[in-house]
């Protein structure tokens, strides 16, 4: 029938395989072997039927679907990793695979979920975020009705570092890029990177920085290079990526109560004309009087600068004078881009 | 919200496996409820389970199959799937999952709105802990200020009432105006509102830090701004009066171009620096918009734009007579 065809996904669309691939490690206890496993599921059967003495093709092809299981949460082990390479098994742990029986949710939690999985403005996280959802709504719960109607938070991440620092610390590799720093110096950083952190909209970096010998952070639109993933050669062949060890969660902690401390410790006085749009942002009260005088912390100077320079003809710097200066430096470069 | 139609590849993958694990719980349900529950096309639904009837496994030589279907009880719009206990449950969520799911949590418990809701804190433990490898935070996000008037705005959308507040426009002028509230954005730290303006006759956008003094009013919003459909997400919106105007940013200054409707493909130019075409509607906001980059956003043309930028930076410098900017809100 027609009708019977048309479901059928295109020749290229991987899904098949690899649920395929998935039931047939589920279903054998003890593994299967590559052999084996080559012969158990169709599109890998196709393939060795059409392929000579060597199979590297199809072992390449294994090989991406084992990455590709594993990026998608599916853990392809090895029960017995010391046997030959001919005899390795494969296997799928139930204990890796099942959702813990005990993690239950209810209607107003998947509710969360749901507006949670819609905050991401970028494609490849909200579909992470969406796949992640039609897994849980799997386990049968129907969402509670939303309260939260009429509103759209939404996170947005304009820097292209973004993806490749999130996988990096999730995989645990060492990362290189160059930081421009805003005076205009760029330098090649190597850093360990531990967690991506929003704050008041701008994404950073905290990292181990291998140079420094220290944690540091690092504001993402100040990356000017593509990412790179540290490798080594290990032989003529082949190179291996540098691992890491995550941090401890002390650590991590440990480094954002510092940039908390930091931020705390820098402050900026300013004077704000009253009943102007400076006023508002900065949610000044609307008392009887003159002009308020404020006094603000901040964690870069030149974040706050680009921040305060949309209200130039509102405020006044009274301290401290690198602020006049990064606000009349940044303002300088305006104008000579545009003469 | 529309009904998905299908998806390819990955997508695909993890929907079969939450659908089989979803019919080992359920038992036998209808199309309808199993559609509904997926937000899914039912006839792609249909499919799917007849893909799922259909596959094999080939185990010690001899041919399974892990799923069986009754296609009769199909056709009649009722699922029931006896499974060879292949998979009988949901699988755990990848790492990278959970971190987008955690992060988006971790989002709404960083605003006032969802704060006071401790249970994000436990949800979010309790989804990590459903991932293969264990307990896993990548990305966090810091708490953010409070917007005094937000709360008072969602009220009203939510009881379909307009507002009154004061507002400060851009020309620095006070006034209070009507407003038909419609969505509150809360995108990279500020905070907007979406609403009907019975005055322009269309949805714009205001800071919800320019409003003041924000009443709930007793008329309902009107029948055309309860008819408008799908909000765009961008924070501008395009109009046919709009100029055309080209820049160049430096990585430093790419949130410009996802703010702005890009009406070219943007184009590297080389070391980073993108090149496209922006559409502005009132082009003396033009300067405020791009000095706030510091240098590292660019007008290329046309001249009259670079000349806006010029003389906003120079006045900014105090080297030229202040002109303030003008703008529609």
């Amino acid at each position: 029938m027609a009708n019977e065809e048309s479901w059928k996904p295109a020749k290229t669309d991987k899904s098949e395989r690899l649920f395929q691939l998935t039931c047939v490690l589920l279903y054998s206890e003890r593994g299967l072997t590559k052999r084996e496993l080559f012969h158990a599921v169709d599109s890998y059967r196709n393939d060795l039927a059409k392929s000579s003495e060597d199979d590297y093709a199809l072992n390449k092809l294994f090989d991406r679907d084992k990455r590709d299981l594993r990026d998608m949460g599916i853990q392809v082990s090895n029960p017995d990793p010391k046997s030959d390479p001919d005899d390795m098994r494969y296997a799928i742990a139930a204990d890796t695979f099942l959702w813990p029986e005990d993690v239950k949710f209810d209607a107003q939690e998947l509710q969360l979920l749901n507006l949670a999985a819609q905050v991401w403005a970028q494609a490849s996280l909200s579909s992470e975020a969406n796949r992640g959802l039609v897994r849980l709504r799997g386990l049968g719960i129907e969402p509670a009705a939303s309260d939260m109607l009429g509103f759209a938070p939404r996170l947005r991440t304009h820097e292209p570092s973004f993806l490749p620092l999130s996988q990096a610390i999730e995989e645990r590799v060492e990362v290189s890029f160059d930081y421009r720093k805003p005076e205009g110096e760029t330098s090649k950083r190597t850093v360990q990177p531990w967690l991506l952190r929003s704050i008041d909209g701008q994404w950073l970096v905290m990292c181990w920085d291998k140079d420094q010998k220290a944690v540091r952070n690092f504001l993402l639109k100040r990356i000017v290079s593509k990412v790179i993933f540290r490798s080594v050669q290990v032989n003529e062949k082949d190179s291996e990526l540098v691992r890491f060890e995550s941090p401890s969660p002390e650590k991590v902690q440990e480094a954002i109560a510092d940039l908390e401390m930091h931020t705390a410790s820098q402050s900026a006085k300013l004077r704000i004309k009253r009943d102007s749009q400076a006023w508002f942002h900065f949610n000044l009260l609307d008392e009887q009087g003159k002009d308020a005088e404020i006094q603000i912390s901040y964690m870069d100077l030149h974040l706050l600068a680009e921040e305060l320079s949309e209200y130039m003809h509102d405020i006044t710097v009274l301290s401290p004078p690198e602020l006049s200066k990064a606000l009349r430096s940044r303002f300088e470069a305006v104008a000579n881009a545009h003469a | 919200m529309p009904k998905l139609k299908g998806f390819n590849g990955e997508d695909r993958y993890n929907f079969l496996l939450a659908l089989v694990g979803y019919l080992g719980h359920r038992g036998e349900v209808s199309v309808e409820e199993v559609s509904a529950h997926f937000e899914l096309d039912a006839n792609y639904l249909v499919k799917a389970l007849k893909s799922l009837n259909d596959a094999t496994a080939q185990v010690s030589g001899f041919e399974e199959w892990p799923f069986y279907i009754d296609i009769d009880l199909l056709d009649e719009g009722v699922v029931s799937m006896t499974t060879a206990e292949v998979i009988d449950d949901v699988p755990r969520l990848s790492t990278r999952q959970v971190a987008a799911l955690s992060a988006g949590l971790s989002y709404l418990s960083s605003i006032p709105e969802f704060a006071a809701n401790a249970d994000i804190k436990t949800l979010i433990e309790k989804v990590s802990s459903g991932s293969g490898l264990g307990r896993s935070e990548l990305i966090s996000i810091a708490p953010g200020s409070i917007e005094a008037g937000a709360e008072t705005l969602r009220q009203a959308i939510l009881s379909n009432r307009a507002v009154s507040c004061e507002y400060i426009n851009r020309k620095q002028e006070k006034s209070v105006r009507e407003i038909e509230p419609l969505r509150i954005d809360l995108t990279g730290g500020v905070w907007y509102l979406r609403g009907y303006c019975p005055i322009n006759k269309a949805v714009r956008n205001f800071l919800i830090e320019h409003m003041r003094s924000i009443q709930i009013l007793d008329r309902e919003i009107s029948d055309v701004a309860a008819k408008v459909g799908e909000i765009e997400d961008a924070t501008y919106v395009a109009e046919a009066t709009d100029t055309e105007v080209t820049v160049e940013v430096t990585p430093e200054a790419y949130r410009l171009i996802s703010e702005f409707q890009t009406i070219s493909e943007p184009k590297d130019v080389g070391s980073g620096t993108i090149r496209t075409q922006i559409k502005v509607g009132h082009l003396p906001n033009l300067g405020r918009l791009i000095a706030k980059y510091g240098g590292a956003a660019r007008v290329i043309e046309p001249a009259e734009a670079r000349e806006v930028v010029r003389n906003y930076a120079l006045s900014a410098l105090g080297a030229h007579p202040h002109e303030p900017d003008r703008e529609v809100e």
